[in-house]
């Protein structure tokens, strides 16, 4: 089976280089036998890859020990479930995987766009094939998954410990979807460059793509933020990590690119910046990739040999100088009639979101390269942490913040000072009670309290001002249809997807901040040198440290647990089983915390240090307010991202409509 | 008074004096871990703070003891830095050349929010060109434009908002 997967990894690049070529070549002589010929290299270049997937898995469930990645990354002990992850737990199956998306999402395009889209479809999907290529060069010549050692051990040496946690079984591959994803924007708006098809079609084509790829990034970091919180036992859930920063910056621009393209959308204005920014997100993700795969920047990410970075480099490069080449070539094309009514307008708002959001970008970019950039010109490479990107972000995230209340409520064209009043006057009034109402209960004694205030005092502005754009739209549709209000509610958002969708999505994004301000600045801990019997209070809780259990799970994995009585006003409300894990062959042991989590606070345990011989423990125990609202933050997030994705009939209608009247490209060849 | 009492007085005049210092040195631990980065032999890059590895248990003993010994924020940072080099700093310093990493940002949003200011000007409609640029507020350019052009504007402006 691992020949048959090396194989088909060698087939997959030869039909690659086959489909790229008769793809461009039955584009140019409008041969349609090249292009019926073309068209069936995705089918098989998805088949390929899957093929040495489905093998790389099979050694992974049977221990075969032959393959060298196998012995890195699993051992016989290893639950079924982690073998299963092992996949992308290293730098060969972690290309492999994205190697497999990024063909299946070829598919994918390949299968929706059969029969229509002609002028775009078969040049993005050879841009989609060259970015499969370098994968396959990669995976062929340099990292090959498939390596074999002479004489197979008898077991292998295991994943990394901290890997082994559920949340890294999803992570990874929503991180990997939303990544990859943003190929199929990227392929389209290069083919529109590449053909001069630059109306709105490419747009329209992207849009979903760019909304699911942006859904799949946002739900990996939040997904990589739990992972943290839940395995690295230190009480945080984002430490600014470079390849944290890597995933965080195309989600960003991403972000500013599904603001900026409404604008086109309604106005056929900003194609320059529109085209730009769809670009500039692609050329982040390699980047990302580049930051992870090359070990320039230390990263607590790097959990194996980082050797791909001048791979990275050249592929980055390319794609920088193709996007601009072009961007400038097609520039009298791509011009618009840019014309805004007023200084006043959610066009306005809109472009002030944008600068906002790349400022943000720039910032995290600026601060992940600064260390590179020191080298160069100092000789020193000094770090970068959080106390950088917090100092520098969070104000330009609490203008954000704003501009989600305003953006929304904003009119389109030329908002007026009657209608301004008119919209904001009750969001205003609401945050002005809410700072009274906070103002005496929390405390404001540093630059983080300040912050977090105001950050609460703006989710309220935010949650208000969204508000009433969902009971305006429903009392309407009450007072015009004579609903009941859940009717209403329901139509209204059913009939509008992507505007309240969106809305939806905003509140989501509030409870994150909201969730963000409070953990980062209300938290209060502990540690505690304990005995057995000892007794200790912290916030409303008081925890008795019972006993301390050893327990040997497997050959390879010893468990020690710590086990507290939780009180609250004299009533047990839980027992806590902080831990360590000890695994056979790694230096340091890995914290498992427990966790009390509620709306209020997450009460957050961990076994800091232990003597086996008198069963002394260390433990600490923080008290974070809600951290819950990030992650409710996220199911809002979903849930609204799944409204504005939902198919709209209307929308299938309007496409078929287009596709009927659509003039395919090889009509004439065929006739 | 009560026997009782005398030793909560003790006990209550103790805190007062101590718990101030005790706070202080717990808030600039605070800061000390925050400002630095672990050191250990794995190379963990995490800044001490978040981290929980054996080594950063032994530095923030150190670091404790040093506070304990008088020494202030600035002067523990020194010897780490003088120790390990300016890569032991969790941020870049705010002086010299790692000034530009503080300022690089704001002065690139800066920047970008006067190119998003002439960008909006340079696409706002010149005045003459609004049939409003007398009044900003509709309502009182109203009875000038006409009840029909008020509707089609409002009507416009309920289904673009």
């Amino acid at each position: 089976m691992n020949d048959i997967g090396e194989f088909a990894l060698l087939l997959a690049l030869a039909t690659t280089i086959y489909g790229i070529v008769s793809y461009v070549m039955a584009f140019r002589s409008n041969r349609v036998d090249l292009y019926l010929s073309a068209d069936k290299t995705p089918i098989i270049v998805w088949a390929c890859v899957m093929v040495s997937s489905i093998a790389l898995w099979r050694a992974f469930m049977t221990d075969d020990f032959s393959l060298q990645y196998v012995w890195a990354y699993s051992n016989i002990d290893l639950d079924v479930f982690y073998k299963f992850s092992s996949f992308w737990g290293g730098q060969k199956g972690s290309l492999l995987f994205w190697t497999l998306i990024l063909t299946t999402y070829m598919m994918v395009v390949h299968v929706q766009n059969r029969k229509q889209n002609l002028r775009l479809v078969p040049i993005a999907l050879a841009v989609m094939m060259v970015i499969t290529l370098f994968f396959l060069v990669l995976l062929n010549f340099s990292t090959n998954p498939f390596e074999r050692i002479p004489v197979p051990p008898a077991d292998g040496r295991g994943l990394n410990p901290i890997l082994q946690n559920y949340w890294m079984v999803i992570h990874p591959p929503t991180l990997y979807l939303g990544y990859v994803g943003f190929t199929v924007p990227f392929a389209f708006a290069s083919a529109a460059l590449l053909t001069k098809n630059l109306d709105d079609g490419w747009i329209r084509l992207t849009r979903k793509w760019t909304l699911v790829s942006w859904f799949f990034l946002c739900m990996g970091n939040l997904f990589g933020a739990q992972w943290a919180y839940v395995e690295l036992g230190w009480g945080g859930y984002w430490a600014w990590d470079p390849v944290e920063n890597a995933a965080f910056m195309p989600l960003i621009i991403a972000t500013a690119y599904l603001h900026s393209v409404m604008i086109q959308e309604k106005k056929d204005m900003m194609k320059v910046w529109n085209m730009s920014l769809v670009l500039l997100t692609f050329v982040m993700t390699i980047f990302g990739t580049f930051i992870t795969r090359s070990g320039l920047i230390q990263s607590v990410h790097t959990f194996d040999e980082a050797t791909l970075g001048y791979y990275f480099l050249a592929f980055l490069g390319v794609i920088i100088a193709f996007a601009v080449t072009m961007i400038l070539i097609r520039l009298p094309l791509l011009k618009s009639k840019n014309e805004l009514d007023s200084f006043l307008s959610r066009e306005s708002s809109f472009l002030l979101n944008n600068l906002v959001l790349l400022g943000i970008a720039f910032a995290t970019f600026w601060g992940t390269i600064f260390p590179i950039v020191s080298e160069a010109f100092r000789g020193v490479k000094i770090t970068v942490g959080p106390p950088f990107y917090n100092q520098v972000n969070v104000p330009i995230g609490m203008v954000l913040l704003a501009l989600i209340g305003i953006g929304p409520v904003i009119a389109w064209r030329k908002a007026t000072w009657s209608n301004l009043k008119k919209n904001f006057t009750k969001p205003v009034a609401a945050a002005a009670i809410g700072a009274v109402l906070l103002f005496p209960f929390v405390p404001l004694t540093d630059r983080s309290e300040i912050f977090t205030y105001i950050t609460f005092v703006l989710c309220i502005f935010v949650t208000t001002s969204m508000t009433i754009e969902f009971m305006k739209g429903t009392g309407a549709r009450m007072q015009a249809h004579g609903e009941s209000p859940i009717t209403a509610l329901s139509g209204l958002v059913w009939k509008n997807k992507n505007r309240y969708g969106g809305y939806i999505v905003h509140l989501g994004m509030v409870m994150i901040f909201a969730g963000i301000a409070g953990s980062q600045s209300y938290t209060i801990d502990v540690e505690k040198n304990l005995k057995i019997g000892d007794r200790f209070q912290l916030g409303s809780y008081d925890f008795i440290y019972e006993k301390l259990l050893v327990k040997e799970q497997n050959s390879t994995k010893t468990r020690v647990i710590a086990q507290l009585g939780i009180e609250r006003d004299g009533q047990r409300v839980w027992t806590g089983m902080p831990e360590k894990e000890f695994y056979k062959g790694q230096n340091q042991p890995v914290t498992e915390v427990d966790l009390i989590s509620t709306l209020k606070e997450d009460v957050y345990m961990i076994l800091a240090d232990f003597n086996p011989e008198t069963s002394d423990a260390t433990i600490k125990v923080k008290i974070l307010p809600m951290v819950k609202w990030m992650w409710l933050g996220g199911c809002v997030i979903a849930f609204g991202t799944m409204i504005a994705l939902w198919p709209d009939r209307l929308e299938v209608r309007r496409r078929t409509e287009r596709l009927k009247r659509q003039e395919a490209i090889f009509m004439p060849a065929q006739e | 008074m009560k026997p009782m009492r005398i030793p909560m007085i003790l006990i209550a005049a103790l805190l007062l004096c101590a718990g101030p210092s005790v706070v202080f040195a717990a808030t600039l631990m605070a800061d000390l871990e925050n400002a630095l980065m672990c050191k250990c032999d794995d190379k963990c890059g995490k800044v001490l703070i978040n981290c929980t590895c054996d080594t950063s248990k032994e530095t923030r003993k150190a670091l404790m003891s040093k506070l304990e010994s008088g020494l202030t924020f600035d002067q523990i940072v020194k010897q780490y830095v003088d120790k390990y080099g300016e890569t032991v700093l969790s941020a870049p310093s705010k002086s010299g050349f790692n000034l530009l990493a503080w300022i690089t940002p704001f002065a690139a949003l800066v920047i970008g929010g006067f190119g998003v200011r002439q960008v909006i000007h340079s696409w706002a409609r010149p005045a003459s060109a609004n049939s409003d640029s007398k009044e900003d507020d509709p309502q009182e350019a109203a009875p000038e434009a006409g009840k029909y052009s008020k509707r089609l504007k409002d009507e416009l402006d309920r289904l673009e908002s």
